[in-house]
This record gives C-alpha cells, sequence and structure tokens, in this order.
C-alpha cells in the first residue's frame, strides 16, 4: 500500500466524435494527497475521473503524452472509482451493495464485517442494513456508494461528486470524515483523493490542491494550494467567473 | 355485469365534482374493484357453462358429440380413480422437463454470456433450430429415445429451452452500463462483472421465459404421449377417443387447464422468491 506510485497524467485530451471535452489536462496526485477538482457543469470533471479511473468509455477518443494509473500488488487497479450516480445494485440490500467492493478485491470476510459495521454507524445508515436500494433516499444511497467505495481501502480514491444529495449538516459531518481517511487516522493507511465536486468552500476546505477547470473542452486554468495562499477562495472564484464573495 | 361495473365507473366523475363526497367512495373503490375482477368471470364462467348445459339438453346431439357439463362433470367423478396415475405421469414429464430445460438453458445462456465465442457460434445455430416446432420433433425422439419417459421429458425439455435461454441472454447483454462500470471501477475483472451485475441481473429475465414456457409443458407432454406411452393424460385422451367418450376427452382437457394453471403459479411464485427485490417495489 505505501509504495503505491502515484497518479500521473500530462497532456490528456479526450473527445467524442467531434466533441472535444478535455483538452491538454495535466495532473498529479501523489500518495495521501487530497485533490479537489471544480468547474463548471458539462467541463469534463467526470470525464476526467473516468480516464483516471480507467474507465474510458466507449467511443472516446483518449490521447496523451503521459498516462500513469496505479496498481496495486493485487495486479488490480490501486483506485476506487464512485460514479456521480450511485449505481447501487437493485438486487442487493444495502449491507451486501457496501460489500461489493470488499468483494472485489478480495477483503476476508470478518474483516470487510467489521468495516462494513463502522461505516454504517459512521454514515448514519445503521438500522438500513436489510433495506433494498429502492427503500432508501437519495442521500442515504450515496452514503451508501461512498461507503461501498472506501470500504476496500484503496490507496486512491476517485470520488465523483459524493456529497451531492446531502443536506449541510451530513456533508460536514462526511467532509470531516473523508479528511480523515486522507490522512489515515480512519484505521487504514493514509489514501490519495481525487474530490470533483461543484461546492467551492468544500474543495478549499478539504483539499491540499484545488484544481479550477474552464469550460468545455476542459483545461485547468488555476491549481492552488488553499491552505498555504491566503487569496485562495477570491483566486478561485474569479478563475470560475464568480465575482461576487459568496457568503461563508 | 354492466350495472354492477357502472357506480364504480362513475365514481372519479362524482369525485371531481365533489370533493368532499368522494372520500367515502374512493375507500370504497378497491374493494369494489376486486369485487368485480372475481365476481366478473366467475359470473360469466356461470352464465356459459349453463347456456351449454342448456344447449347440450336441448338440441338433441348425441352425448358422443356434446355431452353436458353435468355428464362431464359425472365422467370426472366416475374416471376419478384412473386418472390418478395418468396425471402423475404427464406430470412428472412436464416437471422434469421444465426443470431439464431451464438448466440448461439458463446455462447456457450464462455460457453464452460468459464466452463471446459462444455467443458468436453458437446462439445463432441454436435460434435457427427454432424454426422447427418442437411439437414436429415428437415421433423423432420416440424413435431415438424409446416409448418410455425419456423422449417426452426431452420434448418438454427442448419447449422450455428456447424462452429460457433467449429470455436470460436478452437480460445479460441489456445489463445497466452504470453498474457494470461501477464493478470495473472497484477493480473488479469480467468475472466480477459477471458474478456481481450480469447474472443476478438475468434472474427476472429467465424466469419471465419460464413463465411464458410453463404453459407449455403440460401440453407438450400431453402431445408425446398421443404418439406412444402406456399412461399419461395424452393416452388417457387417445383411449377415450377410441371409445367415443367424448365427456372423458372433455375431463382430461380440464384437468390439463387446471395442471397448466397450477403449474403456473407454482413457477410464479418460485420468482418471486427468487427476485424479493422486486416483491419489495411491488
Ligand atoms: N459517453 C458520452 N458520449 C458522448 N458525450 C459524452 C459522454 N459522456 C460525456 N459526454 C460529454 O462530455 C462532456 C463532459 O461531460 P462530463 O460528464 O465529464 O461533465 P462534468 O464536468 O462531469 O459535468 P457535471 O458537473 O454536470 O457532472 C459533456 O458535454 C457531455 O455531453
Ligand atoms: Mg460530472
Amino acid at each position: 500500500m505505501t509504495t503505491s506510485p502515484d497518479v500521473r497524467v500530462r497532456g490528456l485530451s479526450v473527445a467524442y466524435g467531434s466533441l472535444a471535452v478535455l483538452a491538454d489536462v495535466s495532473l498529479r496526485v501523489a500518495p495521501g494527497e487530497f485533490v479537489a477538482v471544480v468547474g463548471p457543469s458539462g467541463c469534463g470533471k467526470s470525464t476526467l475521473l473516468r480516464v483516471l479511473g480507467g474507465l474510458l468509455p466507449a467511443g472516446a477518443r483518449v490521447r496523451a503524452d503521459e498516462l500513469a494509473l496505479p496498481v496495486g500488488p493485487d495486479g488490480r487497479a490501486a483506485t476506487a472509482w464512485m460514479p456521480q450516480g450511485d449505481s447501487l445494485l437493485p438486487w442487493r440490500r444495502a449491507w451486501a451493495n457496501v460489500l461489493v467492493g470488499a468483494r472485489i478485491a478480495g477483503v476476508p470476510r470478518d474483516v470487510a464485517d467489521g468495516r462494513a459495521r463502522a461505516l454504517f454507524d459512521e454514515f448514519g445508515l445503521g438500522g438500513f442494513e436489510r433495506s433494498w436500494p429502492h427503500e432508501l433516499s437519495g442521500g442515504m444511497r450515496q452514503r451508501l456508494a461512498l461507503a461501498r467505495t472506501c470500504l476496500p481501502q484503496r490507496p486512491v480514491l476517485l470520488l465523483d461528486e459524493p456529497f451531492g444529495a446531502l443536506d449541510a449538516l451530513t456533508r460536514r459531518r462526511l467532509n470531516a470524515w473523508l479528511a480523515s481517511v486522507s490522512l489515515g487516522s480512519a484505521g487504514g493507511a493514509s489514501a490519495a483523493v481525487v474530490l470533483v465536486t461543484h461546492d467551492v468552500d468544500e474543495a478549499l476546505l478539504l483539499a491540499d490542491r484545488v484544481l479550477v477547470m474552464s469550460d468545455r473542452p476542459g483545461r485547468v486554468v488555476l491549481e492552488v494550494p488553499p491552505r498555504s495562499d491566503q487569496s485562495a477562495r477570491a483566486r478561485v472564484l474569479s478563475a470560475l467567473g464568480v465575482d461576487l464573495p459568496a457568503l461563508a | 355485469m354492466t350495472r354492477a361495473a357502472l357506480p364504480v365507473r362513475a365514481a372519479p366523475s362524482t369525485a371531481l365534482a365533489d370533493p368532499p363526497a368522494s372520500l367515502p367512495s374512493a375507500r370504497g373503490r378497491g374493494s369494489r374493484t376486486a369485487v368485480r375482477r372475481v365476481l366478473a368471470p366467475t359470473l360469466a364462467a356461470v352464465v356459459l357453462v349453463g347456456a351449454w348445459e342448456v344447449v347440450a339438453r336441448t338440441s338433441g346431439l348425441p352425448e358422443f358429440v356434446l355431452p353436458a357439463p353435468s355428464q362431464v362433470a359425472a365422467a370426472g367423478v366416475e374416471s376419478a380413480p384412473l386418472l390418478g396415475l395418468h396425471i402423475a405421469t404427464t406430470l412428472t414429464e412436464a416437471a422434469l422437463g421444465l426443470v431439464l430445460g431451464a438448466v440448461v438453458g439458463l446455462a447456457l445462456a450464462v455460457l453464452i454470456a460468459a464466452f463471446p465465442v459462444v455467443a458468436d457460434t453458437v446462439y445463432p445455430l441454436v435460434t435457427l433450430t427454432q424454426t422447427v416446432p418442437t411439437v414436429v420433433l415428437a415421433p423423432l425422439l420416440i424413435l431415438w429415445a424409446g416409448f418410455g419417459l425419456l423422449p417426452k421429458v426431452l420434448l418438454v425439455a427442448l419447449t422450455v429451452f428456447f424462452p429460457v435461454l433467449v429470455a436470460a441472454v436478452t437480460a445479460m447483454s441489456d445489463v445497466d452500463g452504470a453498474h457494470v462500470d461501477m464493478v470495473r471501477g472497484l477493480g473488479g475483472r469480467r468475472w466480477n462483472q459477471f458474478w456481481l451485475v450480469r447474472l443476478p441481473a438475468a434472474v427476472p429475465g429467465a424466469f419471465g421465459g419460464l413463465r411464458v414456457a410453463t404453459t407449455y409443458v403440460i401440453g407438450a407432454a400431453v402431445v408425446s404421449e398421443y404418439l406412444a406411452g402406456t399412461s399419461g393424460l395424452g393416452v388417457f385422451i387417445q383411449r377415450s377417443r377410441k371409445s367415443y367418450d367424448v365427456d372423458q376427452i372433455l375431463v382430461a382437457v380440464v384437468v390439463i387447464a387446471v395442471l397448466t394453471g397450477a403449474l403456473f403459479l407454482l413457477v410464479d411464485a418460485l420468482g418471486r422468491l427468487a427476485t424479493p427485490w422486486r416483491r419489495a417495489s411491488r
């Protein structure tokens, strides 16, 4: 786990037919690093995350000068990707859905059960272990999907708007939890995180580095380390074309 | 019947005109619809059977052409002790054939979904063979497999096999791409995609095909018994035909209908058991 190489992308361009979605994107994520990606809707954030997860969609033309994705000791991708939709399997109860990632990764049953127990409690899902996905709210489904993605403790988490359907309070709680995962204080080794979000403040709060993308075709127009840059917030907002200082 | 149905149909328009008064009628609608659903067809059946009884008694047609329902019922009571064995034979053939056809159909569907090579080579051939109605093969099967249980089980299995195969293959290829991507995004290989997504997704489809197939199996077993055999409802019908016992033939027809219905309900119940997530959403 500690030897996992980083994610390295240089000069990445993706197009669907004649529609250029990403243009010359470069990105590097070191082990344990937390990178947030913000940008206008439709600029290619999900597409970028798919490329990082090794999920090139059929019909997409991908060009890159360098595209190195970490591989785990088991020979599988060291990344765990969480789609923008929850993609819960309708024929598995909540508990079994959370264990999907663990089953794929070959996590021993008792270890996986223990982690699932902790995640259910942490995410406020206790009591819904035996519910079918369609019996849950959108926010609960999203939390299940996040739990499913984090449970195998892959060294790199690729999260596509994991908190979109959550209320402010739950969101803050999960933000804190995700920060602790990234720091390695949630029980596992520290994980690198690539977080796609619409929420600038969330990005600034959680990330070591915030990437701002332009309108389609998406390119990285700004890269700021919010912790060391006092004016990070203003710069991110202006790069996004938002001039009003939003309320904190 | 129309009189019974009228107030129910009128209820929505009353509801629109007068909201407060619509509350009790809305509450009554559910049970009234249920009553109508059960009562109306029962009534229709009673009327039809009654008309048959009247026509058979008054038309002067001989009993070996058109026996009255009461005579059929009497024949049923009379031949009941004899029927047991025939029913057992036909049910055995149908049930064994159903299981065999479903298992082979599902297994081939799995192979087709798991190995593209199998899909490309076998599936077109199998589809082509379906231009031959299975019943047509009955004489051949008897020639090859003898007069016993085997050719009949095989014929039933052949009848069941294809609808199950097609339904399962379709369900597995129409699987939600987002689910497959999710599994891939967690490092899942083809094998994981298959076990976690394609196979479970095929279960409702396969049972859909099986439900359709179930309505044919008793019939297929009976037809194969027409050609050869010493026991079974088909044999019973042939014997009755030779002795002009039309009432007994009709008894067998009723028994076949009841058996088919019972088998269908059983498979339907199994299907619900196998797909609990759908039951919960109904
Ligand atoms: N499979 C596909 N085929 C064709 N075009 C696609 C496909 N997937 C995405 N696109 C196009 O690529 C562009 C970027 O899509 P993407 O989902 O990456 O945007 P996004 O930045 O994640 O947007 P949002 O913030 O709304 O989720 C969109 O214009 C979309 O129409
Ligand atoms: Mg997106």
